[in-house]
């Protein structure tokens, strides 16, 4: 049960996951976000895992949060929850996946998928996507998935096939890294292919270039 | 009644990187279902949102798992980025140890019609049917013609219940096309139901531009609003505008009913 393995990381003393942080408490556990960690007492308290869904909604300025990896959780809140089941579906409503997929990783039932074949498979609107060059590839990654302030996730694919993502920074790369820059003892938070915000963001580089 | 406490079901809608609304209605039905407690897990994935439709098999753990496709048709999204993304082989798909079902479209079901009606009720309370225009609009595209096909399956079930004077279907890409609304419709009063999953920019914006109720798509948050200035007067006609018949609370039976009538139709595949 991934609830069971959540429950054991956090013993063995994993407490945070993107922005995120988490302790056991004397209810269960206790959620927040890490920039909050010294001033809780002035958070807003929430009991309910789906609480989460609204929290992570928008950001601090209204605007919708369609990328869940951004750096911009808003602030100022705390979910206490009952039990390891909370905890584990508060987390998928931040970071919908994040533990499914690195526990899938760690147990090599999963594989990155390249770039390439990311969009090789589009269809419809998409389709276009696949003229994307190398080149550009490589500027639009470091750009649109870049840790200060665009997403947190590691990413663990490359372009082509075989190819890792070696035009990164290595940091971004290694999934031991917390991408916050904090060095806490952070639960991996992977990017284990491109997501469908990169493949539109592509099919924008790849219209303006053919214009 | 759907009992699986076995088996997880994952609602898997079209969602938006625009607007938070586009996914609420899945997220609502799949909240409701959650509270009967019938399945293990109950999962929303999403084409547009996360989780996404890569992801969200790895957060289940049940080993029989239903796919529902929140979608209001089959059309290019069930039949070629759904069985694509998530890896389908057809309605029944085994790997790695698990079944995964793979439902028709929520907006399959006989009772989309009743829904319909009933928004359409709902639109305009004190216009008799008998004197009216109800005007079906659906999304329509020339990548797959079975979405304008279930909006035609709509309109041609409530023709033969002759409660409406005259019951038309208007699409957003394909002709008939919902601009051309006022020569395609007889009556002085017109019933406008948007034949979508969810409300978001289509029924928002583009569909009351299209109509002439709204002269330019705008950013206005307040996006209910549009549904709210019944009726507008056009043309020398009364037009009611209704909100997506997929927000309405009883689609979580429909989506328990579409799990239903995949068991019935597939018994004998998924045992075998």
């Amino acid at each position: 049960m991934i609830s069971d393995e959540l429950a054991r990381l956090v013993r063995e003393g994993y407490n945070a996951l993107g922005e995120l942080e988490f302790t056991v408490s004397s209810s269960g556990y206790r959620l927040y976000h890490c920039a909050d960690r010294d001033s809780l007492s002035e958070a807003q308290v929430y009991h309910s895992a789906e609480d989460a869904r609204q929290i992570a909604r928008y950001d601090a300025s209204g605007a919708y949060r369609a990328l869940k990896g951004a750096p911009n959780l808003p602030r100022r809140w705390i979910l206490e929850l009952a039990n390891i089941n909370d905890l584990k579906r508060a987390l998928d409503y931040f970071y919908p996946g994040a533990i499914a997929t690195w526990l899938a990783y760690r147990e090599g039932k999963v594989q990155p998928v390249c770039l390439r074949q990311t969009l090789n498979r589009q269809t419809g609107m998409y389709r276009v996507t696949r003229k994307l060059t190398d080149d550009q590839a490589q500027i639009l990654v470091k750009e649109t998935c870049c840790s200060n302030g665009r997403c947190l996730r590691t990413i663990l694919w490359g372009i082509e096939l075989e190819h890792p993502p070696d035009f990164l920074p290595s940091s971004k790369s290694d999934p031991a890294i917390d991408q916050t820059g904090q060095r806490r003892a952070a639960l991996p938070f992977l990017c284990l292919e491109a997501c469908n915000l990169l493949v539109a963001a592509a099919r924008t580089t790849v219209k303006k270039s053919s214009r | 009644m759907v009992e699986k406490r076995k088996s997880a079901l994952v609602l898997i809608g079209h969602g938006s990187t625009l607007n938070p609304d586009s996914s609420a209605p899945t997220f609502q039905h799949a909240d409701e279902i959650s509270r009967r407690e019938l399945f293990a897990e109950v999962y929303c994935g999403f084409w547009k949102e996360e989780p996404s439709l890569r992801e969200i098999l790895r957060m289940v753990e049940s080993d029989d798992i239903y796919v529902v496709p929140n979608f209001i048709s089959e059309g290019y999204f069930t039949e070629t980025i759904i069985p694509r993304e998530l890896e389908l082989t057809g309605p029944v798909t085994r790997r790695s140890g698990k079944t995964i079902k793979y439902c028709e479209p929520v907006g399959n079901d006989p009772r989309m019609i009743d829904l319909l009606l009933h928004r359409a009720r709902e639109a305009a309370p004190n216009v008799p049917p008998d004197k009216a225009s109800l005007l079906i609009v659906g999304h329509g595209t020339n990548l797959n013609q079975k979405s304008a096909e279930a909006a035609q399956h709509q309109v041609a079930v409530i023709r033969k219940k002759r409660l409406y004077a005259e019951v038309s279907e208007a699409y957003m890409e394909e002709a008939p096309f919902i601009a051309d609304w006022r020569k395609n419709t007889s009556q002085s009063h017109v019933v406008v139901v948007p034949f979508f999953i969810a409300d978001g920019l289509h029924s928002y914006q583009d569909i009351p531009v299209l109509l002439g109720i709204e002269s330019a798509p705008t950013a206005a948050a307040s996006q209910q609003e549009v549904f709210r200035r019944n009726p507008y007067f056009l043309y020398g006609k009364e037009l009611y505008y209704a909100s997506a018949i997929g927000t309405e609370p009883l689609m979580a039976d429909v989506i328990l009913d579409t799990v239903e009538r995949y068991d019935r139709k597939h018994l004998y595949d998924a045992a075998a």
